[in-house]
């Protein structure tokens, strides 16, 4: 039983690691800009969303009002800057290293190194859960999980289904040829961009709910949520989605059963495998060359 | 400058810095400048350890805290809780370092799809792992980490910390050493050619998967060997504290600062990053320091991405011009310490090395050409080696023999039991429409691909199953559609690179001397001591072809050498596959062209949705109703 709860709380923790990863993914897929300047955002929708609630005392879900359009003009502004310098891939990882050690030490000088959370009176999501029988799903990551099928679901529609998104898909494949074909990739690129930012905002209040918020999270959070962008295909949202609850819940398993410290190591030696096995990712369809 | 001449150098320094140390107090200088520039040799050794895999190959490591870590592990462990003796679990410390990159080469570098960027998040993942792997075997290190009792040693060394200068110091030595001979090796040559194209390195004879594995344990090595030393120099190793981001951050931005490369990037560098570090602490800054390092990283990338030291090199005397004047009017100010004075006159040089080549951009950022044109021949003298008299066809050796050969790509049949043999002397075009395969074969016939199914013979000898760098050996080179030449590289090493790796091999002089030839062959000899972006797409077709050659090979494949010509070059192109026929080399070319091949080839080969449909004298093949239908499709009534 243990395990079995062990293995629904990992699914719905793996939430917030796919809504981490979103972003992530779309842009490095996209756009091929891989941005490690993301964690630093979700980091700063995290400190948005506790500075907010603590300040006016509104529902942490409200801060997304601020936090979103604030980080889509973000990360809008870096996929600009991404573009204008035409900096792209390695250099890209280069780059936004650099921008993500900013942001951190920045953080760190606006709110310092300590563990903030958000006020227990302010937060209604924190501490309740919702109880299945003997299973209990606490609401933050419940909230995770919700906010993940919707942008994550929403998102593969979009590239899936929409003139825009099929824009996006040809111009991955093919920069030049798609533009001859009328595709504006600066546009698309600062959209796609902002809507990153908001995926980091949203992971950062989600993120805020359940947890305390300190700098050095960013790092934390790298090589999960690399695990699963890789493991999900590079730009597949769905994908992304399933690794992210199927890492949540492998990681939880193995904390249950043997011990939390075997966690990391577990994940990445699981996390080497798969990609010596699939290196193209769990989840995408092999391509016909 | 030989390598022997550079080593010697090299060694010549450290042995003075070496003296410099050991009297620093009766010198004056102050005991913190000695701590400091242990700080500064230990970056040197990791930036340098770095620099030797992901800045000469261009496969960036995220990783570099792992070697670090098991390095000051190694000591931590064997010294700190078993005893054992300081020589001893310093070299283990190396050992390990080697061992574990030997492990993540291993498996990263089998991935035959791997790309830098997944390279780059596989080593991310190994500091986790040993930080994991140390946090749950409590016993490593006792829970708390480790504290380290101070090493003996003779008295003439003076006190601690002239005893970890001086073991800093061996190592950095070593360390740059190493960097110093894989750069001016053949090793060297190879890492430069798989960071510009390793596609194209591998099939014109580099052994890749070798050269890389080598670099990853060479940079293991070093960076275990210095984590030892730091483990050493605390006296306490912590998980925290080894395994940490700041590593790699530090020798990223070391390396980018300075130059990847070339040996001395890393250490121009690590000198830089780690002194503004300190002076940014002593000003009670340091918070700042990472933001200024990260501002750093991203201006260089965007701004100056071949690194300082390049740039300080094109213009040796204006560096020097700035800096010495600045230092000795800070110095002699008497307003700041020596190491404010230094500092200061690091940036005053740097930023004028850098502003200035922004304002004259094309100047200084070619250094190369003039050089090797004066070390490569003139280019009028030469002429094309004397032509052979021309081969005639002779079926009776087979070059190519292939048989029953399939490929697959998922559920798609790409080559559907394709049998075909070359024999000495032949021309033998290939064509199809677009997707029966052509390129497929090709790729299979260089290795490039393994087949599903069937077998490959080339000039006797079987290469199913054999590495693109052993198939070219055997005596095939190819070229691309999309030409590949070695960006980093003039036209003529281009060329070189192949005669070096090729089936006789040379030393760098000697093949530049037979680069010269080939390139007489194609006449390209005017273009020699330029870098590939200024050619256009012939002429890059034209090096493609030199390139290929050069490697000696007995069949040449072409892959739509002429696609994209217009007809003037198209004539120019045809007369240089003749001459290269002359030459001796057997021709397989891919090409659309019908009215080219009907001149040149002497057998074409018809290939429609991968099956062979016809192979025969050009006449006949062009006019067979089959071949018209595959091309033209079927008429409909």
């Amino acid at each position: 039983m243990t395990a079995v709860q062990a293995a629904l709380s990992g699914a719905l923790i793996g939430g917030l690691y796919a809504l981490m990863a979103a972003g992530l993914s779309v842009t490095w897929g996209t756009l091929r800009v891989i941005n490690l300047a993301h964690f630093g955002l979700i980091l700063v929708g995290a400190y948005l969303s506790y500075q907010l609630t603590s300040a006016w005392g509104i529902d942490p879900m409200l801060t997304l009002l601020v936090s979103a359009p604030a980080l889509f003009v973000v990360g809008a502004g870096l996929q600009w800057a991404y573009d204008r310098f035409n900096i792209v891939e390695f250099n890209s990882l280069l780059v936004s290293f650099g921008l993500l050690m900013i942001i951190i030490e920045v953080s760190t000088q606006v709110w310092t190194a300590d563990f903030r959370h958000i006020d227990a009176g302010a937060n209604p999501y924190g501490t309740s859960a919702l109880h299945l029988g003997p299973i209990a799903l606490p609401v933050s990551r419940l909230v995770a999980l919700g906010f993940a099928l919707l942008l994550m679901g929403g998102g593969h529609l979009v590239l899936e289904r929409t003139f825009a998104g099929r824009g996006l898909r040809a111009f991955a494949q093919d920069r030049t040829v798609a533009a001859s074909f009328g595709i504006d990739h600066r546009r698309l690129g600062l959209v796609v961009g902002g809507l990153a930012g908001v995926s980091a905002a949203v992971a950062g209040m989600v993120f805020a709910l359940g947890n305390t918020i300190a700098p050095a999270h960013a790092y934390e959070w790298f090589g999960t949520v690399f695990a699963v962008v890789i493991l999900g295909g590079i730009g597949n949202l769905l994908g992304s989605l399933f690794a992210g609850l199927g890492v949540g819940a492998f990681s939880a398993v193995v904390a249950v059963l043997w011990d939390p410290s075997y966690e990391p190591f577990v994940l990445f030696l699981a996390i080497i495998l798969a990609l010596v096995l699939r290196p193209q990712g769990l989840f995408t369809r092999r391509a016909a060359a | 400058m030989s390598v022997r001449k550079g080593l010697t150098s090299l060694v010549g320094v450290s042995l003075l810095l070496a003296v410099l140390a050991h009297f620093n107090t009766s010198l004056g200088v102050a005991p913190y400048l000695l701590v400091l520039a242990t700080s500064v040799l230990f970056w040197v050794i990791q930036a340098t350890s770095w620099n030797i895999l992901s800045g000469y190959a261009g496969y960036f490591s995220f990783g570099q805290a792992a070697y670090v870590g098991i390095g000051a592990y190694a000591v931590a462990v064997l010294t700190g809780r078993h005893g054992v003796s300081y020589p001893v679990s310093i070299v283990v410390g190396g050992l390990l370092g080697a061992l574990l990159a030997l492990i993540t080469g291993a498996i990263a570098f089998r991935l035959g799809s791997l790309r830098g960027e997944i390279f780059a998040l596989l080593t991310l993942a190994v500091p986790f792992i040993l930080a994991a792997f140390v946090r749950i075997n409590r016993d490593i290190d006792g829970g708390l980490g480790t504290t380290l009792p101070l090493p003996a040693f003779p008295d003439w060394i003076g006190d601690f910390q002239h005893l970890i200068f001086l073991l800093m110091l061996a190592a950095a030595t070593l360390a740059v050493g190493t960097a110093l001979a894989v750069q001016r090796s053949r090793l060297g040559r190879g890492l430069s050619a798989i960071h510009d194209n390793e596609d194209a390195a591998e099939v014109l004879g580099v052994p890749t998967f070798r050269y890389k594995m080598i670099a990853i344990v060479l940079s293991g090595a070093l960076g275990g060997l210095g984590g030892a030393l730091l483990a050493v120099r605390n006296g306490a190793v912590q998980p925290e504290l080894v395994f940490t981001l700041t590593v790699p951050l530090f020798v990223i931005v070391m390396a980018v600062l300075g130059g990847r490369r070339h040996w001395a990037g890393p250490v121009v560098g690590a000198a830089f990053v780690t002194v503004l570090q300190d002076e940014l602490a002593a000003q009670k800054l340091d918070q700042w320091g990472n933001i200024i390092l990260g501002g750093v990283l991203v201006v260089f990338v965007v701004a100056a991405p071949d690194g300082l030291f390049g740039r300080l090199r094109a213009r040796p005397w204006l560096t020097v011009g700035v800096f010495v004047p600045v230092l000795a009017g800070l110095v002699l100010s008497g307003q700041y310490t020596e190491l404010d004075a230094l500092l200061y006159a690091m940036v005053a040089a740097i930023v004028v090395a850098v502003v200035v080549d922004r304002l004259r951009p094309v100047a200084a950022s070619h250094p190369v050409p003039s050089r090797t044109t004066a070390a490569g021949t003139p280019p009028a003298v030469r002429t094309a080696p004397p032509p052979l008299s021309a081969p005639q066809p002779d079926s009776g050796r087979d070059l190519v023999a292939v048989a029953g050969l399939i490929r697959d790509f998922g559920g798609v049949r790409a080559l559907d039991d394709v049998s075909l043999s070359v024999g000495q002397g032949e021309i033998v075009g290939l064509v199809g429409p677009n997707g029966s395969g052509k390129t497929t074969l090709v790729n299979l016939l260089s290795g490039a691909l393994p087949p599903s199914a069937g077998t490959i013979a080339i000039d006797g000898r079987a290469t199913v199953g054999l590495a693109p760098h052993k198939v070219a050996h055997t005596g095939v080179a190819r070229t691309y559609q999309i030409p590949k030449p070695f960006a980093s590289m003039t036209v003529l090493d281009n060329v070189a690179m192949a005669v070096m790796f090729g089936r006789t091999g040379a030393s760098l002089p000697a093949a530049r001397r037979a680069a010269a030839d080939h390139l007489a062959t194609v006449r390209l000899e005017h273009l020699a001591g330029q870098l590939p972006a200024a050619l256009n797409l012939h002429q890059r077709q034209l090096l493609e072809m030199a390139r290929a050659i050069a490697a000696e090979p007995v069949v040449l494949l072409l892959d739509e050498a002429l696609a994209g010509l217009n007809p003037a070059e198209i004539d120019d192109a045809v007369a240089v596959i003749r001459r290269i026929h002359e030459g001796g080399i057997s021709i397989i070319i891919v090409e659309h062209l019908l009215r080219v091949l009907n001149q040149l080839a002497t057998r074409i080969v018809v290939l429609d949705r991968g099956v062979l449909i016809a192979d025969g004298e050009p006449a006949t093949v062009l006019n067979d109703p089959a071949v018209v239908r595959a091309y033209l499709g079927r008429q409909r009534a």
